[in-house]
């Protein structure tokens, strides 16, 4: 067995409690049954959350097949490819949402995926951890090595984020693309706790709603234009 | 198409003994192109027992060169058992302890429905070429009376590959209240250019073989050669570069080591004449060009307009597979039909097993297409 393999164990256990959270953050942004996209859906346990209590139609996207055969079992919609080859079907805007939750440091082309998600969908909904996190700099200060945890589990090599990304870098790709946050919220160490101060520092999960359109407001509305 | 060879037996329990029926109605059918044919014969099988609200059942829709016997064996003797037996049976990933399977022979086939070898009724001769020309629409309006005739109040499922897929596709589109959930898989929305191409090659070797005699060969006669030349051709398309190498590789056959020959000398010719051989003898050349004009003709967008249109109206989910190293009906030409449903707003999904069997790779054992079809359908019955 790999080093990664044994902490990965453990958090398979852990991140479920972690993840009611983020669930919940995200479904209050979510519009009642509208169209939401799931990139990297796993088992579809999000997923199937919002189908059920925002009555959403849903597509999960996951390039393992096994995580294809659990969104079957729970009778989502779910598809088995890559990311780009599924949102380049689709014209712009014809999702309300896309999701891309926790796998947003683990993309192969983060920025493209980002910038096509908001293509497809009116929002875009982007949850990251974040590797400027005050253990992360104390350890990489002091101790000259990557912290080792659930998300960077292992040696440098093992860890499936190949892009890890701070709030402030986050913070500064929007800015750079003219993509408007609507909506951010920080969680602590422990990703349930809700961090304001210093949040590049502190806080250890970071969810943003984004969008390209001026006049969007979360929720689905739109603010009347002046005039 | 449809070749068992490869199939491996399950673990799981043998559906044993079946045996088939025939299904005459005896009222007209009237094909798309408008022709009629005053009454007909379905043969199917089933296997399984339909629940009391009549709601269990589960269509199996065969490919090209497919027939009705898609599980358990005729007679105890049979060194194969049906076609798809090793998806189909008790506790298998279409399970027959809960569900009501029929698989019928397509119109136009010869396995025992009726086809271009019947009599026609109203001379008393073969139809021949004088036989309707048969589409994917009307295989499936015809097994939409043997339905009725069984009293299914609907399908819980319809699954088929290839030729099969196309059907699934259409019973959706035709009678989207009758069908709860379909799996096409291998298949496509509509024949591209390729594949018309192999199914002109196969046609022209039959319709130039003089024993064709224009359609009006006497049964047990007719173009052998051609058919079986066809079918040599359309089986390298069923199966892949890798699998054909790792099947057969350079491998000469024993007592063709002698010196060079134009005899079968290499394993790959001796096992495509083989095929040749065993098809002339339970396939009838006329089908073979009904049914691979059946296929060309397929095409759902331009018959709808778009494809999304197409679907507009479909009420199943659907499950679409595509087969990594399938070449006829290439996974691209699956997602096609996934992405214009979900375009369409319906509930579909895609998934691809990677096998390296080629087209055919859907008849082949597969831990990863069992499980996609049982969780699937397993969702389907909740």
């Amino acid at each position: 067995m790999k080093a990664g393999e044994g902490s990965s164990g453990k958090s398979d256990h852990r991140p479920a409690e972690k993840r009611t959270v983020d669930m919940q953050i995200i479904s209050d942004w979510v519009e009642p049954g509208g169209k939401v996209l799931d990139l990297g859906c796993g088992r579809g346990i999000f997923l199937q959350y919002l189908t059920r209590k925002k009555n959403v139609f849903g597509v999960g996207v996951d390039v393992d097949a096994n995580k294809i055969t659990a969104c079957l079992a729970r009778g989502l919609n779910a598809y088995h490819g890559d990311l780009f080859g599924l949102m380049s079907r689709f014209s712009d805007r014809f999702f309300d949402r896309v999701i891309c939750s926790r796998t947003l440091q683990e993309l192969q082309h983060p920025a493209d995926t980002v910038l096509e998600a908001l293509r497809v969908g009116r929002f875009v909904t982007v949850g990251f951890v974040n590797n400027g996190y005050w253990k992360n700099r104390v350890s990489l200060f002091f101790r000259g090595r990557r912290v080792r945890n659930e998300v960077y589990p292992g040696k440098w090599h093992e860890s499936r984020t190949i892009h890890p990304v701070s709030v402030t870098e986050f913070e500064e790709f929007c800015r750079d693309n003219n993509v408007r946050v609507v909506n951010r919220v920080f969680l602590a160490g422990d990703w349930r706790t809700r961090r304001r101060f210093l949040p590049t520092l502190f806080c250890g999960y970071a969810v943003f709603d984004l969008t390209l359109d001026a006049d969007l407001q979360p929720g689905g509305g739109e603010t009347a234009k002046p005039g | 198409m449809n070749d068992p060879e490869s199939t491996v037996a399950a673990q799981d329990g043998e559906i044993g003994l079946v045996e088939y029926h025939d299904f005459v109605c005896e009222r007209p059918f009237e094909f798309e192109c408008e022709r009629v044919i005053p009454s007909y014969q379905i043969r199917y099988e089933t296997y399984g027992r339909l629940n009391a609200s009549k709601t269990n059942a589960i269509l199996i829709c065969h490919a090209l060169s497919g027939d009705h016997h898609c599980a358990g064996v005729h007679s105890l003797s049979d060194r194969k058992s049906g076609w798809w037996n090793n998806m189909i049976g008790p506790g298998k990933p279409i399970d027959t302890t809960r569900f009501f399977v029929i698989c019928s022979n397509c119109l136009g086939g010869c396995q025992g429905s009726t086809g271009p070898a019947s009599i026609n009724p109203v001379d008393g001769k073969p139809y021949n070429l004088d036989f309707p020309f048969v589409t994917i629409r009307d295989m499936v309006r015809a097994q939409k009376v043997l339905m009725d005739h069984l009293g299914v109040n609907q399908l819980r499922a319809v699954v088929g590959g290839s030729m099969g897929g196309m059907q699934v596709l259409q019973w959706a589109l035709e009678y989207p209240d009758f069908v709860r959930a379909i799996i096409p898989m291998a298949t496509t929305s509509r024949q591209g250019s390729q594949t018309i191409a192999f199914n002109e090659v196969g046609r022209q070797a039959i319709m130039r073989d003089p024993e064709w005699k224009g359609g009006d060969y006497e049964q047990g006669e007719g173009p052998r050669v051609g058919l079986a030349i066809a079918r040599m051709m359309a089986h390298i398309t069923y199966l892949s570069d890798k699998g054909m190498e790792r099947k057969f590789g350079r491998r000469l056959r024993g007592e063709a080591s002698g010196g060079l020959s134009f005899d079968a000398a290499f394993e790959v010719e001796s096992y495509l004449r083989h095929q040749g051989q065993s098809f002339i003898n339970r396939f009838d050349a006329n089908t073979y060009l009904y049914f691979t004009r059946a296929l060309d003709y397929f095409d759902l967008s331009a018959t709808h307009g778009s494809l999304e249109e197409a679907f507009s109206g479909m009420k199943a989910r659907a499950l679409i597979i595509g087969f990594t190293s399938d070449w006829l009906f290439p996974p691209e030409q699956n997602r096609m039909i996934v992405h214009a449903m979900l375009r369409a707003g319906k509930a579909a999904s895609y998934a691809e097993v990677k096998m390296d069997f080629g087209h055919d790779s859907f008849l082949v054992d597969s831990p990863m297409l069992y499980q996609l079809v049982r969780a699937f359908l397993k969702e389907a019955a909740s």
